[in-house]
């Protein structure tokens, strides 16, 4: 890692160079809630000015330029009784800029998901491998809670990370790519003074949490409470939406369909990102679902979430974004849903006050 | 305004580039076909019940038919084009490297369309993914296989094994139950596995015909008939899910240990990869962590049977 | 047609209309550059968007709109007995569509208000399902032209015809759209059957529920959401009963 510092001015320069020449997306303003407070998404941006770098979060995450909703995994072509299969792992080069911390950590976490297992995915690595990703800190919001999972800094998975130093971005650079662009842009090695903004910037940002969930163990509990009646009283609440895991930058569960073209001479094998809260996601052959009931497949999203499985050595997946919580329409969220474990476990143990009775 | 010095170049991937940033992923598609399916050809199908083929299949390419190998009891993903794949146990003997048999039942939309086809026809497989009954491990003991209805299927591939090895195994049972006489398949080949391979085979049915001369009920009313050196034997159950649970409950009581049998999950898998979660036990893949797990591991599973 | 070693006939198709704007067939016409190859699937035996053609040897009956005279019902029939395949085509043959605003006041005053003193012999509006036994239903106002393609090539193939399990949200998502809720908006996306492609939450208009509800929806939570967040109690209903898709639940709650 390298580290400069940049003017504010010469650094829009830089991104609008970059912007300009590349399929480039960031943070856009596209709507006003009933609060009058912006919405911002990942959108596309032609020059620096379409780029809110003060921007507070985007509803979605930037998962999609990674895992499309929808991919195509293969073609055939038809000819009498015979076929030819098509795979193709290409990618068009991408800019994303101003990603946070935890976002890059999500990129790291589907990593580890999906290029060290024992079937490295490479439709996901052609898109990383072409993906140029600038992040930027920010000051967290109230909800944020990823400092309780140790992911609101990050220390690769980018190619640039700029830190707001007042009148400076402190940049950290991961790539060559990024270095050798940056050359024609005027930066300097940080002074003394830089690395003490630099200090209280990382101090600030870490003293701003508001949000805290305690996620010790949490892995034994989820096991633990497997029946827990909490499941049921969140489930009531589950419209089974899907919206969490399709704002959510780590869900990666998809399903596979396969289709004739219409004129029938080929077909083409795809992939939808799926949701483990969607009614038949655990539905086998003949019929039968696993997973019947609301509170089953909330509990899985969960479980998956926060117990995590064996491809990522079992680590929680869940970076403390609170993008879920947030769009939930029921105000499911994982603060509330964690907690309530917690504290059903611990009157179990204390005895302080009865469980709700198990059914 | 065309500044080409900032212009991120395209980085395509090929095998020999992906391999370079992860390291083995070039041994392992030696091996594995995961995107790219081997073609074959349908060469023969045999209709066992109404319910039930016998496809035959055999790799076109004489190079991947070289490369594509398994172990009994791991599956493939069986790809009809246009119609989308199906996960399918290999019925067939690991050491045949000329074709793979694959017993189908038609349940959903994949499985219709393969009943419709004729011999000649091409299909892709991809894999073989997933765990594998430990044939090794198990020699030098006694061998209890029990099926249920089409878990005969995935035991073919041992009972192969085991044929070819038969001096390596003490006593073998195949315990093998069915809804109706009918629905026995494989019946051709009982003659040859009691007098070849030497293995005791007790059949039961639920339902009797007039012409059924052997027992009715349940599979775990045979256990009556045998006797087994409990600290001596390896078991393998396959079969509908609630069958696990009363035979493991038998096996469990005559005194096998637990990591000593083994089962094999069904569950309806995307991939085969172990990315699309779909095929999720509690927190395991059954898709590479299974299909086949020991007694043990299905306890500790959440929600496996 | 021959693929893949298979032999694929083409469908017999026939399509009817009954009370409705005939808007879902008008679909059918659509899509100019897949429409040579659709075509080449259908052997079109009676169709009056498409074709002057009529004959009366077809399988599969593509039947649009409610019903709201006895002699509709007679033509139902007479076309349930021919077709192998009955499809309920487009969201007035499914739940009864926008024509069931009818059913909220009294027959004779609805005449009134439409014809005057002219004597028109009408009934409340039924859907499809409830007169004779549908094999396939195909909603949307109006129809999704993709899904109709796509469930035409499986019926040809004899691949699954399916419709997504999921609910609107799923796809309104994928296309990165701000939730309607966070603009003060009632929409019926959460509890509404997928296929549309958003098309409406992606031009800001509230989902109305124009293709039912989604599979095992938990309708008593999103009521309650709605009223949680204070929205109007008579937007709601007049969402939820637009197309009439919702009656079932709205039954079970009185």
């Amino acid at each position: 890692m390298i580290y400069k510092v940049i003017s504010k001015s010469e650094f829009r320069k830089f991104i609008d160079a970059l912007v300009r020449q590349n399929t480039s997306f960031g943070p856009r303003q596209v709507d006003r809630n009933t609060a009058d407070e912006p919405i911002y998404q990942f959108m596309p941006v032609s020059s620096v000015d379409d780029i809110e770098f003060d921007y507070t979060l985007t509803t979605s995450s930037a998962k999609h330029f990674f895992l499309p909703f929808r991919d195509q995994l293969s073609r055939f072509s038809f000819q009498n009784s015979d076929f030819e299969q098509h795979v193709a792992y290409e990618a068009d080069p991408v800019v994303l800029i101003g990603l946070r911390p935890c976002d890059i950590s999500a990129l790291n976490i589907l990593d580890d998901v999906l290029l060290n297992g024992r079937y490295p995915s490479p439709y996901y690595l052609a898109k990383r491998k072409n993906t140029f990703v600038i992040g930027m800190d920010h000051l967290p919001l109230p909800d944020c809670f990823c400092k309780s999972l140790a992911h609101h800094t990050v220390s690769t998975g980018f190619n640039l990370f700029c830190s707001d130093i007042g009148e400076k971005y402190y940049l950290s650079i991961n790539s060559s790519k990024a270095f050798t662009y940056l050359e024609e842009f005027q930066t300097e090695e940080p002074s003394c003074e830089d690395n003490c903004l630099m200090t209280r910037r990382r101090k600030l940002i870490s003293e701003s949490f508001r949000t805290e969930v305690d996620v010790t163990s949490l892995p034994s509990i989820l096991d633990i409470e497997f029946e827990s009646p909490v499941w049921d009283k969140w489930g009531a609440k589950c419209l089974n939406c899907g919206t969490c895991a399709m704002v959510c930058p780590t869900c990666y569960c998809y399903s596979v369909d396969e289709h004739f073209d219409i004129d029938l001479k080929g077909a083409s094998r795809n992939r939808q990102l799926y949701s483990c809260n969607l009614v038949d996601f655990a539905v086998v052959a003949g019929g039968h679902n696993f997973r019947p009931k609301n509170g089953d497949r909330l509990k899985y999203r969960y479980y998956h979430q926060h117990r995590g499985f064996a491809e990522n050595a079992n680590q929680q997946i869940c970076v403390g974004c609170n993008r879920c919580g947030r769009a939930c329409l029921t105000g499911i969220n994982p603060k509330a849903v964690i907690n309530d474990l917690r504290m059903e476990k611990e009157s179990c143990m204390t005895c302080v006050s009865p469980s709700p009775d198990r059914t | 305004m065309h500044d080409l010095r900032f212009t991120i170049p395209r980085q395509d991937l090929n095998r020999e580039a992906f391999a370079s940033s992860v390291p083995d992923f070039n041994l392992k598609s030696d091996l594995m076909k995961t995107d790219m399916g081997y073609k074959c050809r349908i060469t023969n199908i045999v209709s066992l019940t109404e319910q039930e083929k016998l496809f035959r299949l055999r790799i076109v390419d004489p190079e991947e038919r070289r490369i594509f190998r398994f172990k009994p009891g791991q599956f493939i993903m069986l790809e009809l084009p246009g119609f989308g794949d199906v996960p399918i146990s290999i019925s067939s003997a690991s050491s045949n490297h000329e074709f793979i048999e694959l017993c189908i039942r038609k349940a959903g939309h994949v499985t219709s369309a393969l009943f419709r086809i004729d011999t000649g026809m091409h299909v892709a497989i991809r894999g073989p993914f997933g765990s594998s009954f430990p044939m090794d491990e198990m020699a030098g003991h006694h061998a209890l296989l029990i099926a249920g209805g089409l878990g005969i299927a995935p035991l073919r591939a041992p009972l192969f094994w085991i044929n070819e090895h038969r001096d390596r195994f003490r006593d073998v049972h195949l315990l093998y139950g069915a809804k109706e006489p009918s629905q026995l398949l494989f019946s051709y080949q009982f003659d040859e596995w009691k007098t070849i391979s030497h293995i005791r085979l007790h059949t039961i049915v639920e339902h009797a015909d007039a012409e059924w001369k052997g027992s009715t009920g349940m599979i775990t009313e045979l256990f009556r008939d045998i006797t087994i050196d409990a600290k001596n034997t390896y078991a393998i159950v396959c079969g509908p899910p609630v069958m696990f649970k009363f035979v493991c409950s038998c096996l469990d009581r005559l005194g096998i240990p637990m990591n000593r049998m083994f089962v094999s999950l069904e569950r309806r898998m995307h991939c085969g990869m172990g990315k699309c979660c779909r095929c999720m036990v509690g927190s395991t893949f059954t898709c590479i962590d299974g299909p086949v797990f020991d007694y043990w591991s299905v306890m500790n599973l959440k929600e496996a049977i | 047609m021959n693929q893949q070693g298979m032999h694929f006939e083409k469908l017999k198709i026939a399509s009817f209309d009954f009370t409705c704007c005939e808007g879902c067939q008008l679909q059918l016409a659509n899509n100019e550059s897949s429409l040579p190859a659709f075509f080449e699937l259908l052997d079109v035996h009676a169709f009056r968007e498409i074709s002057s053609e009529k004959h009366d040897d077809y399988d599969i009956a593509l039947v649009e709109g409610s019903i709201s005279r006895s002699d509709e019902i007679d033509r139902l029939l007479a076309i349930r007995k021919q077709a192998k395949i009955l499809v309920a085509f487009g969201t007035c043959a499914c739940f009864g569509g926008v024509n069931s605003l009818k059913n909220r006041i009294p027959i004779e005053e609805s005449v009134v208000e439409v014809y005057g003193e002219l004597q028109v012999e009408t009934l409340p509006v039924r859907k499809i399902s409830d007169i004779v036994q549908v094999d396939i239903s195909i909603p949307g106002c109006p129809v999704a032209k993709e899904e109709v393609e796509r469930i035409v090539v499986s019926l040809v193939t004899g691949s699954k015809v399916n419709l997504p399990k999921y609910p609107v949200c799923v796809e309104c998502k994928q296309q990165i759209n701000t939730c309607l809720f966070d603009l003060g908006e009632i929409c019926l996306g959460s509890i509404t059957r997928a296929g549309c492609s958003a098309v409406c939450t992606s031009g800001k208009t509230p989902c109305l529920g124009c293709r039912g509800p989604a599979e095992d929806i938990n309708f008593p939570a999103f009521m309650e959401m709605v009223r949680e967040r204070g929205l109007s109690e008579s937007d709601l209903r007049e969402k939820l009963d637009f197309h009439n898709a919702f009656e079932t639940y709205r039954n079970d709650e009185t």
